[in-house]
């Protein structure tokens, strides 16, 4: 096999006795960039001669007998939504082509402390709005497993990379499915932490109140040793929760023994084709071999999660990206007669129409005579669907579910019909209205030998049992790997 | 529901082309009419977290960017500020 291909765990190991350096490591991974990113276009920007030198610096404290953190000379690609200074942070948006945050995002700080290699900025759904990367102004990322499919999003480039061998590790961001759905299409494992264990400051808001930074990667011991490094109490983020982590990858034990396992029938319904609730189905016998029990429960709101989703992170939306007016950064429109010409001009060019349709569906919620019809209904139903969570975890540890109805579905197949698109988050939306972990774990194939995605959620904070629980399902499936087509 | 998509657009400071206006209009309909079907519920929502009371940073003079770094990205600049049209008549 070649170092490209390896988990972070096996290179940190391999560094460790000396049998490879950081920079044979970086090499390879711009080696498959080199010989992959053209079909596959995963990063906006490639960071080479940074990464190379990032990796010299791992190499020469490997020499001078320095402990290393497990991520030292890991190359990790990172979503374009995190600032990271002086390297350009586009949000896939023209309204960001030229912007080159002067601070590091917090976990990008982390990255760097920790001696990560930064390999590259990942391609994503402008702003993070959509679930196919392909609202991105620069270019459409292609699925490894086919390139006529799309990759899922928004973090379609974070999974790429990683099931593309780009990178061995990647961050994305998760506000209403946004790093699983991706995940599950490309075949990788990822994370949506619990709402406030990872810094947000300096990711490039979406929806405040639901967006959350998280891992992706090829195993789970791997995504499990990245969240460990970015999560964590920050006083530049007030929503960051106060309290103290272990290391999720020590920790990691693969035992499912006595797990009580809920499955929400509304999770396996019509809308969910045949081929992945037999993998889902699948995947949960196999960890009940293993000694787990499964509970039936029920999500009754789950039918109503869409709807609140779209009001709560449109309005959010609406007011996040009220900055962008061609002031203070990014692009600025020519040719305009006074100010509000200048903003209204700039907006129009620099967004796309997909950021549109979110801003002007926010504003409309929020304005005047539909505050109580829409904004104040999905809210209330916001707390409804996280009690009925409370509820179902009264009963069961964890609850299974397929990431996505479908698997990937071919590029330019959902482009003209937004609720269709919509409809790709259905199984994850809610998690993110509740502020819950999830996991995504590729479990099996449906037709075309496309990736199934299975995402196990949690109570707040229980990422150590999702962990567990994909850690075990891992081992059965004898371990995940780069899509056969990107192998070495 | 009908949307004035005109006035929308007014409101969130963006301009729809004549051609467009159609697509956002159905689009945007459609997308409201799927909003729709949240029930009318009672009671009120909780607007923060109560498990996680937000704590605000301490009021401190502490080491931030300097005028120069903030001002790398904008624009237009002269003399240390932003340039923008005549607000002011």
């Amino acid at each position: 096999m070649e170092l490209f291909e390896l988990t972070a765990a096996s290179l940190s190991e391999k560094l460790r006795k000396k049998e490879c350096s950081a920079v044979e490591i970086t090499r390879s991974v711009l080696g498959q960039i080199a010989r992959k990113e053209e079909q596959i276009g995963s990063f906006v920007t490639v960071c080479e001669e940074q990464a190379l030198k990032k990796a010299q610096q791992v190499d020469q404290k490997l020499a001078a007998g320095e402990a290393l953190s497990p991520l030292a000379g890991i190359p990790i690609g990172v979503k374009d939504n995190i600032c990271t200074k002086n390297v350009l942070t586009t949000c896939s948006s023209r309204m960001l082509h030229n912007f080159v945050p002067p601070y590091n995002a917090t976990v990008a700080e982390k990255l760097e402390q920790a001696d990560a290699v930064l390999i590259g900025k990942c391609n994503m759904d402008e702003f993070a709005m959509g679930s196919s990367c392909e609202t991105s102004y620069f270019q459409k990322t292609k699925n490894p497993w086919n390139p006529d499919c799309v990759p899922g999003g928004s973090s379609g480039g974070s999974a790429a990379c990683v099931s593309a061998g780009e990178a061995v590790l990647s961050l994305g961001s998760d506000t209403g499915g946004s790093i699983r759905l991706p995940a599950a299409y490309c075949g990788v494992v990822g994370l949506k932490p619990t709402y406030g264990s990872v810094s947000r400051y300096g990711l490039v808001a979406f929806a405040s109140s639901l967006d959350q930074i998280g891992p992706l990667g090829r195993s789970v011991e791997d995504v499990a040793s990245l969240y460990s490094v970015i999560c964590g109490r920050d006083p530049m983020d007030a929503t960051s929760a106060a309290r103290e982590y272990g290391d999720f990858a020590k920790e990691l034990n693969r035992s499912v023994k006595g797990m009580r396992i809920g499955i929400p029938k509304e999770y396996f319904g019509d809308g969910v084709e045949p081929k992945v609730k037999e993998a889902v189905m699948a995947a949960i016998d196999r960890l009940v071999k293993e000694g787990a029990q499964t509970v039936s429960i029920s999500l009754p709101s789950t039918d109503y999660a869409l709807s609140a989703y779209y009001i709560i992170s449109s309005a959010e939306a609406s007011s996040n990206l009220a900055r962008f007016d061609g002031v203070k950064y990014g692009y600025r429109a020519e040719g305009y007669a006074n100010l509000l010409e200048m903003y209204e001009k700039t907006r129009s060019e620099g967004f796309g129409d997909e950021v549109k349709r979110r801003i002007m569906l926010g504003t409309f919620v929020l304005s005047s005579g539909f505050y109580d019809a829409y904004y104040k209904r999905a809210k209330q139903m916001q707390q409804k669907i996280a009690q009925e969570y409370d509820e179902a975890f009264s009963r069961c540890d964890i609850i299974v579910t397929p990431t996505s109805p479908s698997p990937a579905f071919k590029i330019g197949e959902r482009t003209n019909d937004p609720l269709k698109m919509y409809a790709a988050d259905i199984c994850t939306v809610t998690v993110n209205i509740a502020g819950l972990p999830a996991i995504s774990v590729p479990c099996g194939a449906a037709q075309d030998k496309m990736p199934v995605g299975l995402q196990m959620i949690g109570p707040k904070f229980s990422e150590q049992t999702l962990f567990n629980t994909a850690g075990c399902f891992e081992n059965l499936c004898g371990g995940f790997g780069v899509a056969p087509a990107m192998k070495g | 529901m009908q949307i004035d998509i005109q006035h929308i657009a007014k409101l969130s400071r963006l301009f729809i082309e004549e051609e467009k206006l159609e697509k956002f209009q159905q689009e945007m309909e459609s997308i409201v009419a799927m909003c729709e079907k949240l029930p009318p519920m009672d009671g009120d929502y909780m607007a923060v977290d109560p498990s996680n009371p937000m704590q605000l940073r301490q009021d401190l003079v502490r080491p931030s960017l300097n005028r120069e770094q903030l001002l790398q990205n904008a624009p237009q600049t002269q003399a240390g500020c932003v340039v923008v049209p005549k607000v002011v008549e």
